[in-house]
């Protein structure tokens, strides 16, 4: 166990001299998310003022809450997408001949993902993390029913982001063609996850593909907890699908490099899947 | 329990597909490894030689985990590398030529850190342990600059410093001088010597024979996956006819100079060539065990010739490698 | 000129960037599909007044799709003509261009020329994807809309210039095209009316060509907006040549700039 722990600090090292200081974090993981949030904001403006929309949906009604509502859903797909960014980057070890230093190594390969996954997350998200209690605490939208939700929350939105980090590096160090990959888990996640829009309003089949990804349930905590004021019976259903997907995410992830390093060991070909 | 690394009848095929239309077929699997068994005791220095592609590498990469052998087996100190593989790569280490295997951002500090944290290094040990491996490749003065500001001399010493950074018992070098400046070529052949003289097993790799003449202790030599000779480097040269090759060129012809190189070579048994050179002069090329060049000098020079070109060739071991690993000779 | 449009239309055809094309479609059709999506299970059908008073027009959908369309069109544009330069300088070949007597602004109109060809084919299959989804567009004014084509492509180009300037400064693409493009999604217009950002926003949208020209192209296409194009047809053209200009003139420092650093590396 303490092998695995080490390995982790050493993750956190080598994602700390990648990323800090970074414009590059600076750019991707605040100032485009929150150009993007206000775009989407006034974008859907038009259809909140509408005269029917606050009895479908009480958050159209007033433009704060609808803020919160959208701002909750950027904050937890920049955490989640900071994942997918630094998986794709982790993809290129396998170019620049690292991979194979680490597979040398008697490391714990799910500890190397996982610990890739913890340091990238932490040094990526950070700021938008910071930026976000800042603003939800200055603007006064947040309705908690009790502190301890409060934990609630960051677990629900951390803990799922690890093994979903845990995951994609597992699947990404072994692909041919990570940059698709990259693509698909980009527009289409945010728009599957509810992230824009309440739940409610996608078409069913969306909704079902949504439910696969962890960030689906963990903005539904994210917002229930902070947002409307939900306790832990509220949100029982989602908290425990979270529950079964990140285990099923980390075995996912233990499978996939399992069978990769067994295929490379078989064909010295490091593209796998 | 045998110590040292051992492989028993070794074999390793590749699963081929080639694309046939649009869809890729297998076709019959290729052997990189054939039947070979070797062993690389602890505490001298095993050279393992052969043409490009005859398997050097992939039975590097079997003996460091990073391949699985299709049959046969191979076990570090008892260990079989299949079944206690995590235990193996405590053991081992590789270093190969070139920059690979570190990383741009890091320090070189902080890239033998992260390694030794991977290999599970005691952390009294691994502090220690960084100092002196950065002592050992001359980077002390350059620790805590990124790898990325390195020149490629630089790099590469770090490549073999994180060959080092767990102790290893068994250390597998590919090709470890490729590309290195003469220096510090220098310098790693005598931390490899080194290193033997302290109780590693060294399995060695490598293009420069006379590297390889000065380091290694038993030398095996394969072609296309399979043994084909094994010995002392000595023995291994003594295997073949090792031969002087004189090379001359004249400024003209001259059909006197040609008869009598012609009977000089029918005399010692030797081998001769005639040819023309890109000028169009005659060119003799005289091969045979013992170096000819004086009497060959002697016959020319007596006739009144003028010699413009004169080159002496001494057999060397890549002579041994070429006649041994030729499918020709070996035919024979 | 010719040879550069025969040459791009080369590469493009043997490695076409299809993730590219991928992730830029997926965005446009996701926005309109977000759109959608709210305007009926939220809005029920309707929008609010404001956005009637901005546009003089309720047709939501076809402004939000006619608006991602264009954010499509501007983005590809953007990043094949203000891309080529920096391309070229990673790829070495910025130099032997250099070398050769060709002028800068033939070369730009050749990669123009071509990039135009292939942003015609990605946007047909974005309006062809909305429709699919039962986006209704009108019929727009051809005449209006062809004038507004034209002007988005000298916005586009005239905003390119001192882009691709900027990028071989910095000897860095990806932060500043990214930059460019969430930056233009909020300001100019394209899936709300600049009308709804604060003044200062609002300020700094007037001073993008783009801005102008999608003004333009709401008057061919939105039913109900009575609005003249030629004024802002005529701002665009001035904005855009103004940019083009300044663009121009800062390019061969910017080169020399690049080509400095790459000797130095």
């Amino acid at each position: 166990m303490s092998h695995a722990l080490r390995v982790v600090a050493a993750e956190a090292l080598k994602q700390h001299r990648r990323l800090f200081g970074q414009p590059l974090v600076l750019f991707s993981m605040l100032l485009w998310p929150l150009l993007t949030l206000a775009a989407t904001y006034y974008t859907v403006l038009p259809v909140m003022e509408s005269a029917t929309a606050s009895q479908r949906w009480p958050v159209a009604a007033d433009p704060r809450r609808l803020l919160a509502f959208l701002a909750a859903g950027a904050l937890a797909y920049t955490f989640f997408f900071s994942l997918v960014q630094s998986a794709w980057h982790f993809s290129f070890e396998r170019v620049s001949g690292t991979l194979e230093a680490l597979f040398l190594s008697p490391a714990n390969r799910m500890a190397l993902v996982i610990g890739n996954g913890a340091a990238a997350l932490t040094q990526n998200a950070w700021l938008f993390g910071c930026f976000a209690v800042a603003a939800a605490t200055a603007a006064d939208v947040l309705d908690v029913a009790h502190p301890g939700m409060y934990v609630v929350a960051a677990l629900a939105l951390v803990v799922p982001a690890v093994a979903w980090g845990a995951f994609l590096n597992s699947l990404l160090i072994f692909s041919r063609d990570s940059a698709f990959l990259y693509t698909l888990l980009d527009d289409p996640l945010w728009f599957v996850a509810g992230v824009r829009l309440p739940l409610f309003a996608l078409p069913v089949w969306i909704k079902a593909v949504g439910v696969a990804f962890p960030l689906t349930s963990s903005l539904v905590v994210l917002r229930g907890a902070l947002l409307d004021r939900a306790d832990l019976g509220d949100l029982a259903g989602a908290l425990g699908w979270l529950v079964v997907l990140t285990v099923g995410l980390f075995l996912a992830a233990s499978a996939l490099l399992r069978l990769g390093e067994a295929r490379v060991q078989r064909t010295g070909n490091l593209q796998v899947f | 329990m045998s110590t040292g690394i051992v492989t028993t009848d070794l074999r390793k095929t590749f699963p081929a597909r080639r694309w046939q239309g649009w869809r890729r077929r297998h076709v019959a699997p290729v052997a990189a490894v054939d039947g070979l068994s070797l062993r690389v005791p602890p505490g001298q220095v095993t050279g393992l030689l052969g043409l490009n592609g005859a398997g050097k590498t992939t039975t590097i990469r079997i003996l460091s985990t990073l391949l699985r052998p299709t049959g046969g087996t191979v076990t570090v100190d008892g260990l079989d590398v299949v079944d206690h593989a995590r235990e193996v790569r405590r053991r081992i280490n590789v270093i190969s030529g070139g920059e690979r295997m570190v990383y741009d951002r890091l320090t070189a500090r902080e890239n033998l850190w992260y390694f030794g944290q991977l290999y599970d290094v005691p952390r009294a040990r691994l502090r220690t342990r960084v100092g002196e491996l950065l002592d050992l490749v001359g980077l002390t003065e350059a620790a805590q600059l990124p790898v990325e500001r390195y020149s490629r001399g630089m790099r590469q010493r770090l490549v073999i410093a994180r060959g080092l950074i767990n102790d290893p018992a068994y250390l597998l070098l590919d090709e470890p001088t490729l590309g290195l400046d003469a220096p510090i070529a220098h310098q790693l052949r005598a931390l490899i010597a080194q290193l033997a003289a302290d109780g590693v097993g060294v399995l060695l790799t490598s293009h420069y024979l006379a590297e390889v003449e000065q380091l290694c202790r038993h030398v095996y030599l394969i072609a296309r996956g399979s043994l084909v000779a094994q010995g002392s480097p000595a023995q291994l040269a003594g295997q073949t006819v090792r031969r002087h090759t004189v090379r001359l060129v004249l400024s003209v012809a001259d059909p006197a100079v040609t008869a009598a190189l012609r009977a000089l070579a029918a005399r010692h048994d030797a081998e001769l060539i005639v040819d023309v050179d890109d000028g169009g002069r005659p060119r003799f090329a005289l091969r045979h065990p013992e170096d000819l060049v004086g009497v060959v000098v002697t016959a020319v020079v007596q006739r009144g010739a003028t010699i413009v070109g004169l080159t002496v060739t001494p057999p060397t071991l890549e002579d041994a490698i070429l006649t041994l690993t030729d499918p020709a000779v070996m035919a024979r | 000129m010719g040879a550069t449009f025969v040459r791009n239309w080369r590469i493009t055809l043997r490695a076409y960037p299809w993730t590219y094309f991928v992730g830029t479609l997926a965005t446009g059709v996701l926005t309109i599909g977000v759109s959608l999506l709210a305007y009926r299970a939220i809005g029920g059908g309707r929008v609010g007044a404001s956005f009637t008073a901005a546009t003089g027009s309720a047709d939501y959908l076809g402004y939000v799709t006619v608006g991602a369309a264009a954010l499509t069109f501007v983005t590809r544009m953007v990043l094949w003509v203000a891309k080529a330069q920096i391309t070229e300088y990673r790829e070495g070949t910025l130099e032997s261009q250099l070398l050769t007597p060709a002028r800068r602004l033939p070369y730009l109109v050749g990669v123009t020329a071509q990039a135009l060809s292939t942003t015609a084919v990605e946007v047909t299959v974005l309006v062809a994807v909305a429709s699919a989804l039962g986006v209704r567009l009108s019929v727009p004014d051809p005449l209006v809309l062809l004038a507004a084509m034209v002007a988005a492509t000298v916005a586009v180009v005239g905003m390119s210039v001192p882009l691709s300037a900027l990028m071989l400064a910095a000897g860095e693409a990806h932060i500043t095209q990214n930059t460019l493009f969430t930056a233009m999604a909020l300001l100019c217009g394209f899936t709300f009316p600049t009308s709804y950002l604060p003044a200062a926003a609002r300020w700094l949208g007037e001073a993008l060509p783009v801005t102008w020209a999608l003004r333009v192209l709401r008057a061919a296409t939105l039913p109900g907006a009575d609005v003249d194009p030629w004024p802002a047809f005529a701002v665009c053209l001035v904005l855009g040549g103004a940019y083009l200009l300044v663009g121009l003139s800062i390019l061969p420092p910017a080169e020399r700039r690049a080509l400095h650093r790459s000797a130095r590396a």
